[in-house]
C-alpha cells in the first residue's frame, strides 16, 4: 500500500520537479511503521522478463498478506544489470537501517563489498537465483544440477535408455547454464544407449528457440526425446511446423509448455514440466523474517524442485488457459504441504489473495 | 612605435573577467548546480524519512559507488572532446577489472606493480581505438564498438568465472568502507585535469574538436593527438575498472558493461558536448555524481519499483532539457 | 632584387579529376606587394593552399628565397618564414580569442604549464600592438564578428614576422576602416623588406597597395603587370568585356506600399532602430563593422530577439522567434558566415541549393527529385556557379561560388522581403556585376531589399537610401540620386575624426 500511495503522488506530481517533495515526505515511511517488526528490502537487477515480474509480484503480494502484513514492512528496488547501481540501493538500504536484504544480483561477485559491508552491520543478506558468492550471504537455491539431472533421468525412463536426444540449452557463460548441462551429461554418460543428435541454445527464450530449432530441424533424425532448459513451446511449436511428431520433452515451467501437456491448443506432449521457481523470492522472505525472529537457524537452504507429469496438471490450479505462453506457472508449487502455496492473482499483478492464505514451508532446520 | 593608420581601435570594451568565466564555462556551472540542487533534495528526503542527518556512511559508500563512473566518465570526455565517441570504455572496464581479479592478490609491491600493468593494459586498447580512429581514418563508433566486443570477449576468455579477492590493502586505499577517503581523489581529478588543460596535449585535443582541419593548420598534428586522446582515456577506463573491482572485492568480467552508456550519460550532464571540444573532465565527474545521487533520490522517494527507470529518465531529461535551455538564454543574454 | 622571396612554377592541381590549378606560376619579391587576381574558382586559393604548405601539389615547384622546397605541412612553411592567412578562417570557435592567438606558442610557467594569465597578458599586448583594442581577448571565438574574426587571423600571422605573408582575401569582410588598418600593417611589413601575397576582388583596393599584379584564368597565369586598368585585367580574367559595374538605378515608384517597417528597435548593440523599407526599393545600411548591422538583420529575421520597439510586416505587427517565423511571412536572409551559418559543407550543391524551397519540391513529404534537380541546376545557371556538377559538396567550391550557392538558394524561395548580408563578399568582378543586375531586377519586380554590405561603393551605387549606422544608431540617412561612398565612409566615422 505505501508503494501505491507513492506511485499515485508522484504521477500527480510528476512534472512539477520539487514541487513533489513535499507530497513524497508526507507519505509514511519505514520509520513511521513502527508497529511492525522488520525492514526487510528486495534487491533486484534485472526486470525486463515474465520471470522476474512474477518474482517480484509475488514478493509484493505476500507483503500484503500474512504473516509479512503484520510483521515486515518491505520495499522493493530494481537496479537493471548496473551492478554500482545496485551497489548504491544496497548502500541506502544500509543507510535506512533495514533488518535484511533479500537480493538477486546483478553480478555474482561485484556486490561482495556491499554485501559485506551490510552483514558486518548486522544486516541479515538473503541472496536467491542469482546468487553472490560472498560468504556472509545466505543463500537460497534450487539446484540446477538436479533439476539438469532430473530431466535427463525421466527421458532415459521414457524412451528406456535407447534413442536420439536434442539439448535446448541456456544463456552460455551463467552458471546456471553451466550447471544444468553438467546435471544431464552425468546421465547421459552412464547411457550409452542414449545419443545427443545435437545441442544448441535457445537463450530461455521462446522465440528464440522456435527460431533456432527451426533452423537445424531440417539436418535432424527422428527425435525420440527433448530436453529444453528454457523456451520449451517454442521448441515444440518449431516441431509442429515442421510437421514433426512431438516426442517426450522435459523442460521449464512455462504455460505454454503445459497447455501442450494437457492437449490445450490441439497438440499433445508427454512432458516433465520444472524450473527455478519465481516464488524462491519468498522462500527468501520467509527465511530472512524466521532467522530475524529467530526460529529458524542461519542458514542456506535448497528449495527441492518440483517436477510435473502430465497426470499432475490441473487447469487454473498449475495451468493457465487465461495466460500467455511465457507466463511460468511454478509461481506455486501448489497445495499446503508444498514449499509455497499462492494464488495466481498474486503473480500476475502483485495483488494480495482474497480467498487464501499464504502458506511458505522452509525446509525442516 | 606603430604609425597611426595601423590603429583601429586603441581601447575597447572589455567584459568582465567574471561574466567571460561563467558564459564560457556554463555547462560546468549548471552541472554544479544541479549536483547542490540534487545534494539538497536528496537530504531534504533522507531527513524526512529517516528522521536525521546522512552521515559518514552515506557519504563513503556514495562515493566509493561513484568513483568508477567517474573515472568512466573521463574517458569517455576525452575521447568526446576530440569529437569522437567511446563505446569500448564498458570494455576495458570488463577487461581491467577481470585481470584485476586474477593478479590482486598478493603483497603491496605486487599489487602496486599489477595496478600499474592494468593501467598499461588500458593504454594498450586505447591506442587500439586511437589509431583505428586516427590512422585508419574509420569512424569512432564503428572502431569503438568492434573493440568493445573485443575487449569483452578477451574479458570473458581470461575469467569466465566471477571472481578473486582484492588484497584489503587495495580496497582500503581506492574503495575504504569505513572512511571517506575516496574524497581526496576528487580534488585530484580537479589537479589533474587542470594540469592536462594547460599542456599542449590538452589544448591540441580541444583545438581538433573544435576544427580538425583548422587546428592542423597551426601545425597540430591530429592523428598524434587524437591517439594520445584515446590511449589517456584507456587509462581512465582502466582506473574505473580498478575502482570497481576494489569497490566489489573482487572481478566480473561482465560488471563494466553498462558504463558504456552510463559514461556517456554523465558527461552529457556533465556540459561536454558531443560535437566536440567544448567541455572539461571536472563537469563529468559532477555528472558523474549527479547519476548516482538521482538513484539515491529515487530511493528515499520509496517509487513503485516498477517505475524507477521510468523517473530516472525523466529526471536526466529534464536536467539536460533544462541545461540546455538556461544555457543558450545565458548565451543570447549577453 | 636579383633572388625573388617566393616563386610558384608550374603548379598543378587536380580534385579527383577536375583540375583546380593547371599550370600556375607567380614570383614575388621581397619588399613587394603581389596582387593574385582571378574569377571565382580560378585556383586563386587553391595556389595559396599549397604555398601554405596545406596543400600538396601534383607537379610543380615551390621556391623560398630561391631553393625549392617542399612543404609538407604548414609549420615546414612556418620554418621557413612563410605564413597564411586562409580564405576560410582557421580560428577554433570554441575557444578564446588570446587561445587562438598564441596556439602551439603558449607561454608556460615555471612549472611548465601553459600559463593562462600570461597567454591573456601576452594576448592583449598582441592586440594593443597591432592597434585592435576593441577585440577582447576573453570572448569566444564564436561570439566575435567575422571582421574581427579576420582580423585576429591577421594580427596572428603578422605576429610572427614573416618574411613572406600570404593573405587569401583578408579584405572581404572588411569595411574601409579596417581595410585602411590591414593595409597600415602591409606597408610596414613591406617596408621590412617582408613580400606580401594576396588575392582580393575588389579593384581600388589592388590598385592602391599592389606593387604588381599576376591574374589567373581557369587554373593557370595569364601575366603579371604592374600598371594595368580594370576593364583590361576583367578582360584578362573572363575573357570578355564587363560594361558598366553598377546598373543604373530605377527609382522606387512613389507610391510605394511599406513592407517592412522597425519603429524604435533596441536589443543588444541595436538603440532605438527606425526605418521603412518600401516595395521595390533597395534600402542599404552601411557603417564600420560592429556597429549594429549584424544584430539588426539577425533581429529582424527573428535570430535575435529584440528587447524593445516593433516591427510591422506588411502592415502587421510581428513578433518573429524564430527564423522559421520570419521565413512563413516572407522574409529570407543571406547571412554573411557561409562556413557556419549558410551552408551544410558537407553536402551537395544541389541539396543546398534546395534547401530554403523544401516545401515547395515536396509532395507528401517526399522529395520531387527531378524538380529538385532543376531548381538547383537554375541556381547553378543563373549566378554562373563554377562546378563541376550540382552533385560535388558545397564544401569542395571555391569561396565566391560557395556564397554565389547561398544568395542562390534563397533567391529561390518566393519571400518578398530579401535581407541581402554582405552577399557579395569574395565574389569576383563578373558575378558582382550579375548580382548587381539581380539585386536591381528582384527590386523592379516588387522586392523589398535590406541590403547591407561592407563596400561602401557597392551602396552608393545600389541604393535608394542608405543608413549608416553608428554604435548602434541610425546615424545618418542618405538619399539617392547622388550618394558617395565617401559620404557614408564620414557618417559613419564622424565620431572618431572628432574624437
Ligand atoms: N577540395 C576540393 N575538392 C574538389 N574541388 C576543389 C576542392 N578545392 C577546390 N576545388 C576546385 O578548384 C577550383 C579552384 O578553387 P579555388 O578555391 O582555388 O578558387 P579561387 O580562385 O580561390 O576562387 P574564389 O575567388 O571564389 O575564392 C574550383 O573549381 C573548386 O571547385
Ligand atoms: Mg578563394
Amino acid at each position: 500500500m505505501t508503494i501505491h500511495a507513492t506511485r499515485r503522488h508522484l504521477l500527480q506530481t510528476a512534472g512539477l520537479g520539487l514541487a513533489a517533495v513535499p507530497l513524497m515526505v508526507a507519505r509514511p515511511s519505514f520509520a513511521q511503521s513502527s508497529g511492525k517488526t522488520y525492514k526487510i528490502a528486495l534487491s533486484n537487477s534485472y526486470i525486463g522478463n515474465k520471470w522476474r515480474l512474477e518474482m517480484e509480484n509475488v514478493f509484493k503480494a505476500a507483503l500484503a498478506m500474512d504473516p509479512f502484513k503484520t510483521e515486515v514492512v518491505g520495499s522493493i528496488y530494481n537496479s537493471g544489470n548496473d551492478v554500482s547501481k545496485q551497489s548504491q540501493q544496497m548502500s541506502n538500504m544500509i543507510a535506512e537501517r533495514v533488518d535484511a536484504i533479500v537480493i538477486d544480483a546483478a553480478s555474482p561477485t561485484a556486490l561482495n563489498g556491499i554485501i559485506h559491508q551490510a552483514t558486518s552491520r548486522g544486516i541479515l543478506v538473503v541472496s536467491f537465483d542469482s546468487g553472490v558468492t560472498a560468504p556472509s550471504a545466505i543463500k537460497v537455491n534450487i539446484s540446477q544440477y538436479d533439476l539438469g539431472k532430473g530431466w535427463a533421468e525421466w527421458i532415459v525412463k521414457q524412451i528406456n535408455g535407447q534413442g536420439n536426444v536434442i539439448m535446448v540449452t541456456g544463456v552460455a557463460g551463467t552458471e546456471v547454464d553451466l550447471d544444468r548441462n553438467k546435471g544431464a551429461d552425468s546421465v547421459w554418460a552412464q547411457h550409452p544407449g542414449i545419443k545427443v543428435v545435437n545441442r544448441f541454445t535457445g537463450m530461455w527464450d521462446s522465440s528464440t528457440a522456435e527460431r533456432n530449432t527451426a533452423a537445424v530441424l531440417p539436418s535432424l533424425p527422428k527425435i525420440d526425446a527433448i530436453w529444453c532448459q528454457g523456451g520449451t513451446d517454442g521448441v515444440l511449436k518449431a516441431f509442429i511446423s515442421a510437421n514433426r511428431p512431438l516426442p517426450p520433452t522435459a523442460g521449464e515451467a512455462e504455460n505454454g509448455f503445459r497447455k501442450m501437456m494437457l492437449g490445450i491448443g490441439g497438440h499433445t506432449v508427454t512432458g516433465y514440466s520444472a524450473g527455478s521457481p519465481p516464488y524462491l523470492s519468498l522462500m527468501a522472505l520467509e527465511l530472512a523474517r524466521r532467522i530475524l525472529n529467530g526460529t529458524y537457524p542461519k542458514k542456506n537452504i535448497d528449495v527441492p524442485n518440483v517436477f510435473l507429469s502430465n497426470a499432475d496438471l490441473k487447469l487454473g490450479v498449475n495451468v493457465f488457459a487465461d495466460q500467455p505462453d511465457s507466463f511460468f506457472d511454478d509461481f506455486t508449487a501448489g497445495g499446503p504441504t508444498s514449499p509455497v502455496d499462492i494464488c495466481a492473482q498474486a503473480a500476475i499483478d502483485g495483488s494480495a489473495c482474497t480467498d487464501q492464505k499464504l502458506i511458505i514451508n522452509l525446509p525442516a532446520a | 612605435m606603430p604609425i597611426p593608420e595601423t590603429i583601429l581601435a586603441a581601447s575597447g570594451p572589455r567584459r568582465s573577467r567574471l561574466s567571460h568565466a561563467l558564459t564560457q564555462n556554463i555547462g560546468l556551472a549548471l552541472v554544479v548546480a544541479l549536483l547542490v540542487a540534487c545534494i539538497i533534495l536528496y537530504c531534504g528526503l533522507y531527513i524526512a524519512t529517516q528522521h536525521r542527518l546522512p552521515g559518514g556512511y552515506e557519504l563513503t559508500s556514495t562515493l566509493n559507488n561513484t568513483m568508477p563512473l567517474a573515472f568512466a566518465a573521463l574517458a569517455q570526455t576525452l575521447v568526446v572532446l576530440t569529437r569522437g565517441i567511446d563505446l569500448s570504455v564498458g570494455g576495458v572496464i570488463d577487461l581491467t577489472n577481470a585481470v584485476a581479479a586474477l593478479t590482486l592478490m598478493g603483497g603491496p609491491v605486487s599489487t602496486t606493480i599489477w595496478t600499474i600493468a592494468i593501467l598499461g593494459i588500458g593504454a594498450l586498447c586505447g591506442l587500439l581505438n586511437g589509431v583505428l580512429v586516427a590512422v585508419g581514418r574509420l569512424q569512432p563508433i564503428l572502431v569503438t564498438l568492434s573493440t568493445l566486443s573485443i575487449f569483452q570477449g578477451i574479458a570473458i576468455k581470461i575469467l569466465p568465472q566471477p571472481g578473486g579477492a582484492m588484497p584489503p590493502g587495495f580496497t582500503g586505499v581506492l574503495a575504504n568502507p569505513n572512511v571517506p577517503l575516496s574524497l581526496i581523489y576528487i580534488p585530484l581529478i580537479g589537479i589533474l585535469w587542470a594540469i592536462f588543460r594547460r599542456t599542449r596535449l590538452g589544448v591540441s585535443v580541444f583545438a581538433i574538436g573544435n576544427d580538425a582541419m583548422a587546428a592542423s593548420s597551426h601545425g597540430i598534428s591530429v592523428k598524434r593527438t587524437t591517439i594520445l586522446a584515446y590511449m589517456l582515456g584507456g587509462v581512465a577506463s582502466a582506473c574505473a575498472g580498478l575502482f570497481l573491482a576494489a569497490n566489489a572485492t573482487a572481478g566480473d568480467a561482465t560488471t563494466g558493461d553498462t558504463y558504456t552508456l552510463t559514461s556517456i550519460v554523465a558527461a552529457v550532464l556533465g556540459g561536454v558536448s558531443l560535437f566536440g571540444g567544448r567541455g572539461s573532465g571536472l563537469g563529468a565527474l559532477f555528472g558523474a555524481f549527479v547519476t548516482v545521487m538521482v538513484v539515491n533520490i529515487l530511493f528515499f522517494a520509496h517509487i513503485d519499483p516498477l517505475y524507477q527507470t521510468f523517473y530516472e529518465g525523466l529526471f536526466l531529461l529534464a536536467a539536460v532539457i533544462a541545461a540546455n535551455v538556461i544555457g543558450q538564454i545565458v548565451r543570447r543574454r549577453r | 632584387m636579383t633572388i625573388a622571396a617566393v616563386e610558384a612554377v608550374d603548379i598543378g592541381k587536380a580534385y579527383g579529376g577536375v583540375a583546380a590549378l593547371t599550370k600556375a606560376s607567380f614570383t614575388a619579391q621581397a619588399g613587394e606587394v603581389h596582387a593574385l587576381v582571378g574569377e571565382n574558382g580560378a585556383g586563386k586559393s587553391t595556389l595559396i593552399k599549397i604555398m601554405g604548405g596545406r596543400v600538396r601539389p601534383d607537379s610543380g615547384e615551390i621556391r623560398i628565397g630561391g631553393q625549392a622546397v617542399s612543404l609538407n605541412g604548414p609549420q615546414a612553411a612556418h620554418h621557413l618564414g612563410a605564413w597564411t592567412v586562409f580564405q576560410e578562417l582557421t580560428l577554433l570557435p570554441w575557444m578564446t580569442v588570446a587561445e587562438n592567438l598564441l596556439l602551439q606558442q603558449e607561454p608556460r610557467s615555471s612549472l611548465g604549464l601553459i600559463s593562462r594569465q600570461a597567454t591573456l597578458r601576452d594576448a592583449d599586448a598582441l592586440l594593443a600592438r597591432y592597434g585592435v583594442m576593441h577585440i577582447d581577448p576573453r570572448a569566444l571565438v564564436e561570439d566575435i564578428s567575422l571582421a574581427e574574426r579576420q582580423t585576429v587571423e591577421i594580427v596572428r600571422a603578422v605576429s610572427h614576422a614573416p618574411k613572406i605573408l600570404f593573405l587569401d582575401e583578408p579584405t572581404s569582410s572588411l569595411v574601409e576602416r579596417e581595410v585602411e588598418w590591414l593595409f597600415g600593417q602591409i606597408r610596414r611589413l613591406r617596408e621590412q623588406g617582408c613580400s606580401i601575397v594576396f588575392t582580393s576582388h575588389r579593384w581600388a583596393e589592388i590598385r592602391s597597395i599592389a606593387d604588381r599584379i599576376t591574374i589567373f584564368r581557369g587554373g593557370a597565369d595569364v601575366g603579371t603587370f604592374t600598371d594595368i586598368d580594370e576593364d583590361e585585367a576583367v578582360r584578362l580574367m573572363t575573357g570578355r568585356r564587363v560594361e558598366a559595374l553598377y546598373p543604373p538605378l530605377t527609382p522606387r515608384p512613389a507610391a510605394a506600399p511599406v513592407m517592412l517597417e522597425a519603429r524604435s528597435l533596441s536589443g543588444p548593440n541595436l538603440r532605438q532602430v527606425s526605418f521603412a523599407l518600401h516595395q521595390g526599393e533597395v534600402l542599404g545600411v552601411g557603417g564600420l563593422a560592429g556597429h549594429g548591422h549584424r544584430e539588426l538583420f539577425r533581429t529582424v529575421f527573428g535570430d535575435a530577439h529584440a528587447s524593445g520597439g516593433t516591427l510591422t510586416v506588411q502592415g502587421k505587427e510581428k513578433k518573429f522567434r524564430s527564423p522559421r517565423a520570419a521565413i512563413a511571412s516572407g522574409i529570407a536572409l543571406v547571412p554573411e558566415d557561409r562556413k557556419t551559418e549558410g551552408l551544410l559543407l558537407r553536402m551537395s550543391v544541389r541539396d543546398n541549393a534546395s534547401l530554403a524551397i523544401l516545401k515547395r519540391l515536396t509532395r507528401f513529404g517526399i522529395l520531387k527529385p527531378q524538380e529538385e534537380r532543376r531548381a538547383a541546376q537554375h541556381v547553378v545557371d543563373s549566378l554562373r556557379v563554377r562546378t563541376a556538377g550540382i552533385g560535388l559538396a558545397v564544401g569542395a567550391l571555391s569561396g565566391g561560388n560557395q556564397q554565389k550557392v547561398l544568395l542562390g538558394r534563397w533567391l529561390e524561395t518566393e519571400c518578398q522581403i530579401l535581407l541581402l548580408y554582405d552577399v557579395t563578399r569574395g565574389v569576383d568582378v563578373a558575378t558582382k556585376h550579375e548580382i548587381y543586375e539581380l539585386v536591381a531586377s528582384l527590386a523592379r519586380s516588387g522586392h523589398a531589399i535590406l541590403f547591407y554590405s561592407s563596400d561602401a561603393e557597392e551602396l552608393a551605387h545600389l541604393c535608394h537610401r542608405v543608413l549608416v549606422m553608428r554604435e548602434g544608431v541610425v546615424a545618418a540617412e542618405l538619399h539617392a540620386p547622388g550618394i558617395t561612398a565617401e559620404d557614408i565612409v564620414s557618417a559613419a566615422v564622424r565620431d572618431h575624426r572628432a574624437a
